[in-house]
C-alpha cells in the first residue's frame, strides 16, 4: 500500500508541473496588464510601462516563469499587486475559509445524497423513491447562485433567520453558534446540486448491488432487511460511490465559487474572481496552483481509499 | 417496507433537530449599535496608503483618516484650507508657498510640520528617497510637474513646479495628495499600508481581511471630533448582496446601490442620496476614418442617440443627460449656456444624408463592466437600435474592462468606428487635455482614441492650463466646450450621479459632488 501511495505521489509532479506551465501561459496571454488595471483610465503608455517596471514585470516571459517557479518552490509565491499583502498568507487564510465552506457541504451532500440513494433503491418505484427522485431532479436543476440569492431573500431579509452574508459577524464573539448560522445558508445551497448527483448514482450503484447473488444470500440466511440494506448492500456499493464523492468533490469546490460571491463569503473563488478581474497576476498563479495541488491530493486520498474498499484493485 | 418506516423516523428527528437548530440562531445577528456606522463597500481595499492606492472604494476610506494640504468645500469642488490654512503663488504660476497649521499632530503622536509634507511628496516623486521602495505610486504623476519641495520654515513649505500647472491645487484636494505620517511609514515601511496614520476626523482601528476595516473617532481632530465612535467599512461585492444586507439591517450606508434596486428602498425606513458628480460617460467616435470622420456624421449621431431615454429607462435616472465635454458639477468651469443635442431621428437622417453616409457599418466597441461605465451592455444595446433607426448598420463588439482598455486606448485606427468610454476627475483640466488635443493622439501617449483634431481648442486647452486666474480658466473652458459640443468628437451622452441609501437611524449625512464619502459629521442612534 505504501508503494501504492509513493507511485501516486510521484505522479502528481508532472501533474502539477503542467498546471504551473497552464496557468502562467494563461495569465501571460490574457489581454490587459496589472498597470493597466491599476491605472484605469489613466493608463498611458508611459505610465503603464513604468508601473509595470516597479511591479517587476519587465522581464522576458520564459524568465518571469522561471523566477516565479523556483521562488514557490522556496515557498515564496510572492506579493499580490490587488492587495499588497503576501500571496501564500492571503491564500492560506482564504482556503480556510472555503475549507469550512466546501467541507460542510461536502459532508452535508455526501451524507444525505447516500442516504437518500439508499432509500430510493430500497424503494425501486415506490413513493419514497417517486418522492426522492422528484427532488433531487429539482434540485440538480436549480443553479446554485440563483438558490443562494432566494435564500438570501427568504431567510434572512424577509424572516431574518440568518444574517446574510459574510463568515463572522462585525461584533461580538466568534463562537461555533455563530458560524454556523453563518454558514447554514451557503453550505446549503453549495450542497443542493451536489447531493442530487450523489443520490442519483448511489441509486443506481444500490441497484446494481441488490441483485447480486451475495444479497439474496444474505436474505435467505435470514439477515434483516435494514442489515442487507445498510451494511451488506451499501458497504458493496460503495465501491463505485466513492469515485463519485471524489468527483463531487471538485464540482463542490468549483461551485463555492458562485456560492462565494452570493454570499460573501470570504474565500478562495471569491479572491480567485477578484484577482483575475484586477490582473493580479501573482495573486491568480499562486492561488489556482495551490488549490489544484489541492485537488490533486484529494483525488489521490480517494484512490487510496477505493483501493482499501476493493482489494480487487491493483495496489 | 419497514425500512421507510425506520427511516421516516429518522427524517423527523433530523427535521426537529433542524428546526431548533434554527430557532437557535433566529436573532444570533444583532442590530449595529448607535454610534457606530457599518458602511457597505463594494470592494475590500488595497492599501489604506493614500500615494499607493488608485480606486474610488479606497478613496471611501482614506479621506477619513487623512486630510490634505487643502480639501474641497463641503458640496463644491473648490479647494478651500486644510493642513494649510493659507497659499501664495507665484506671478508665473510655478511656485507654491504654503503656511501650515499649528499643533496639528498625527494619530500616532508625531508632529505635522513642513518636514512631514516635504517627506509625503519626496517619498512618491524622488527614486533615491529611502521610502521611495514602499510604493509603487501610480498616480505620482499628478505631481509629476514638482521640481522641489522646500522647508522654509517648521510651518512654511514650498513648491517649485517645472511649469505653471492651474490644477496642482485641485490635485492637492484630491487622495493621491494626503498627508502622512512620516514616523509611521519609517516605523512599518511597506506595511504602512495596513497600519495607517493621519490626522483625519478618524484613526485607524483594525483591519481584518476581507472583512471589515474598522476605523474609531479621534477626539482631538483639528476641526472638531466627529460625532460617530467608530466606522466599520464592510467589502460586499456583489450588488445584490449588499442591498440584501441593506434591506435586512446588517449596514447602515450602502454606495453604490445598483438603479434596479432603488425602487427596494422607497419609503421612510430609507433615505435615498443622490448627487452628481464630475464624470462624463460619452461615445468615442473615430474621426480618422470611416463615416465618423465627417462632422456631420457625428453630428448625426449626437441627434440620433435618444439620451433622455438611456438615463430615465435604462439608467432608470441615476444620471443626467451630458450636454458636453465637461460635467456640470465643475459649476464654476461649466458653460451652463450649452444645451444638449436634442433627440431628433428625423435631423439626423438629414445630416447623414447629406454626408452619402446612409446605411453606413459602423463596428461599436461595448465594455462589459468597468470602473464608471455604469451599464454598458444595456447602453451599448440601445444606442445601437437608436443608430440603427437612422439607418446606419451597427455591430457590436463586447470586451471585458481591461481588455477593452487595452482594445480602445491605443486608438480606434482600424478597428472600430466608436467604443464606450466613462470618465471621472477632480479637475475641469484632466479629461479634455488628456482626450481632446491634437497632442494627446494615442500615438503621443494621450487617450484621444478617436483622433480628434481642432488647432484652437487645442489652443484653449493649453492657455487654461497655465492660467493661474481662475475666472480666467473658467472662461477658456466655456469658450472650449461651445467649440467640442459643435464639433461632436463624442457622443456626450449622460453625468452619473452617485448615489447611497442610508437607514433611519443615520442623520446629517450627505454625498460630496467628489464622490468621496465624508463622515466626519454624521449621527447613527
Amino acid at each position: 500500500m505504501t508503494g501504492y501511495i509513493l507511485k501516486r505521489l510521484l505522479s502528481a509532479i508532472p501533474v502539477l508541473f503542467g498546471i504551473t506551465v497552464i496557468v502562467f501561459l494563461i495569465m501571460a496571454m490574457i489581454p490587459g496588464d496589472p498597470a493597466t488595471a491599476i491605472l484605469g483610465n489613466f493608463a498611458t503608455p508611459e505610465n503603464v510601462e513604468k508601473l509595470n517596471r516597479d511591479l517587476g514585470l519587465g522581464k522576458p516571459l520564459v524568465q518571469q516563469y522561471f523566477i516565479w517557479l523556483s521562488n514557490m518552490l522556496s515557498g515564496d509565491f510572492g506579493t499580490s499587486f490587488a492587495l499588497n499583502r503576501p500571496v501564500l498568507d492571503e491564500v492560506l487564510e482564504r482556503f480556510n475559509a472555503t475549507l469550512v465552506l466546501a467541507g460542510t457541504a461536502f459532508v452535508l451532500c455526501s451524507f444525505l445524497g447516500v442516504i437518500a440513494g439508499v432509500i430510493s433503491a430500497a424503494n425501486q418505484y415506490g413513493a419514497a423513491d417517486k418522492g426522492i427522485t422528484f427532488v433531487v431532479l429539482l434540485g440538480i436543476s436549480i443553479p446554485s447562485f440563483f438558490l443562494g440569492m432566494m435564500m438570501i431573500l427568504f431567510f434572512a431579509v424577509n424572516l431574518r433567520w440568518f444574517p446574510v452574508s459574510g463568515m463572522w459577524p462585525i461584533y461580538g464573539d466568534r463562537t461555533l453558534g455563530v458560524l454556523l448560522s453563518h454558514l447554514a445558508m451557503p453550505a446549503t445551497a453549495l450542497a443542493v446540486v451536489a447531493t442530487g448527483v450523489i443520490a442519483r448514482l448511489s441509486r443506481s450503484a444500490m441497484l446494481e448491488v441488490l441483485r447480486q447473488d451475495f444479497i439474496r444470500t444474505a436474505r435467505a440466511k435470514g439477515v434483516h432487511e435494514r442489515g442487507v440494506i445498510w451494511r451488506h448492500a451499501l458497504k458493496a456499493a460503495m465501491v463505485s460511490i466513492i469515485p463519485v464523492l471524489g468527483i463531487q468533490a471538485g464540482f463542490v469546490l468549483s461551485g463555492a465559487v458562485y456560492i462565494e460571491i452570493v454570499f460573501q463569503w470570504p474565500g478562495v473563488g471569491r479572491m480567485l474572481v477578484d484577482a483575475i478581474l484586477k490582473r493580479d497576476i501573482l495573486m491568480v498563479q499562486g492561488g489556482v496552483v495551490f488549490v489544484a495541488a489541492c485537488y490533486v491530493l484529494f483525488n489521490i486520498a480517494v484512490d487510496v481509499a477505493q483501493s482499501l474498499l476493493d482489494p480487487r484493485i491493483k495496489t | 417496507m419497514s425500512l421507510f418506516h425506520v427511516t421516516r423516523q429518522g427524517l423527523m428527528a433530523a427535521g426537529t433537530a433542524l428546526a431548533l437548530t434554527l430557532g437557535a440562531f433566529s436573532g444570533a445577528h444583532a442590530q449595529t449599535p448607535p454610534g457606530v456606522l457599518i458602511v457597505g463597500q463594494i470592494a475590500e481595499p488595497k492599501a489604506l496608503d493614500p500615494a499607493a492606492v488608485t480606486a474610488v472604494n479606497d478613496f471611501r476610506i482614506l479621506m477619513n483618516i487623512y486630510d490634505g494640504l487643502v480639501r474641497y468645500k463641503d458640496g463644491t469642488l473648490e479647494v478651500e484650507p486644510a493642513l494649510a490654512t493659507s497659499w501664495d503663488i507665484s506671478e508665473d504660476g510655478t511656485v507654491y508657498t504654503f503656511t501650515l497649521r499649528e499643533g496639528v499632530t498625527f494619530h500616532d503622536g508625531s508632529a505635522f510640520n513642513a518636514d512631514a509634507v516635504k517627506f509625503n511628496f519626496d517619498r512618491m516623486l524622488n527614486e533615491d528617497h529611502p521610502y521611495h521602495d514602499t510604493g509603487p505610486f501610480p498616480l505620482a504623476f499628478f505631481f509629476s510637474g514638482v521640481t522641489s519641495t522646500e522647508v522654509v520654515d517648521d510651518l512654511t513649505v514650498r513648491f517649485t513646479l517645472d511649469g505653471p500647472y492651474a490644477p496642482f491645487l485641485s490635485n492637492l484636494a484630491y487622495p493621491t495628495g494626503l498627508i502622512v505620517s512620516p514616523a509611521a511609514v519609517e516605523q512599518h515601511g511597506a506595511d504602512f499600508g495596513r497600519n495607517p496614520s493621519g490626522t483625519g476626523p478618524f484613526t485607524f482601528g483594525e483591519w481584518r481581511s476581507n472583512e471589515a476595516v474598522v476605523i474609531e473617532a479621534n477626539p482631538n481632530y483639528w476641526d472638531g471630533a466627529p460625532d460617530l465612535q467608530a466606522v466599520v467599512f464592510r467589502p460586499i461585492t456583489d450588488a445584490n448582496t449588499r442591498t440584501a444586507e441593506m434591506l435586512a439591517g446588517g449596514i447602515d450606508l450602502m454606495v453604490e446601490v445598483p438603479p434596479v434596486a432603488l425602487s427596494e428602498f422607497q419609503g421612510d425606513t430609507y433615505t435615498i442620496h443622490e448627487q452628481a458628480g464630475p464624470h462624463v460617460w460619452f461615445l468615442i467616435l473615430n474621426a480618422k476614418e470611416g463615416p465618423f470622420a465627417d462632422v456631420r456624421v457625428r453630428q448625426a449621431a449626437n441627434y440620433a442617440v435618444n439620451k433622455e431615454a438611456l438615463v430615465n429607462e435604462v439608467l432608470e435616472g441615476t444620471a443626467e443627460v451630458a450636454a458636453g465635454p465637461t460635467p456640470p458639477a465643475f459649476a464654476w468651469a461649466y458653460n451652463p449656456d450649452l444645451e444638449p443635442y436634442p433627440y431628433d431621428p428625423e435631423k439626423a437622417r438629414a445630416l447623414i444624408a447629406e454626408a452619402g453616409a446612409e446605411g453606413a457599418e459602423l463596428t461599436f466597441f461595448v465594455t462589459e463592466g468597468g470602473s464608471g461605465m455604469l451599464d454598458p451592455v444595456a447602453m451599448g444595446t440601445a444606442i445601437q437600435a437608436d443608430l440603427e433607426a437612422v439607418g446606419f448598420d451597427v455591430k457590436i463588439e463586447t470586451y471585458e474592462w481591461n481588455t477593452f482598455l487595452g482594445e480602445v486606448n491605443p486608438g480606434l485606427e482600424g478597428k472600430a468606428d466608436m467604443a464606450e468610454m466613462a470618465w471621472m476627475t477632480n479637475d475641469p483640466d484632466t479629461l479634455p487635455f488628456l482626450a481632446l488635443r491634437t497632442a494627446a493622439w494615442p500615438d503621443q501617449g494621450g487617450f484621444n482614441s478617436g483622433y480628434y483634431s481642432n488647432p484652437e481648442v487645442d489652443k484653449l486647452l493649453e492657455a487654461a492650463r497655465v492660467a493661474t486666474d481662475q475666472d480666467e480658466r473658467a472662461r477658456l473652458y466655456k469658450e472650449m466646450q461651445v467649440i467640442v459640443q459643435e464639433d461632436a468628437p463624442w457622443v456626450f451622452v449622460a453625468n452619473w450621479k452617485q448615489n447611497a441609501v442610508t437607514s433611519d437611524k443615520v442623520e446629517n449625512f450627505a454625498l460630496q459632488p467628489s464622490f468621496f464619502l465624508l463622515l466626519d459629521d454624521v449621527v447613527k442612534n
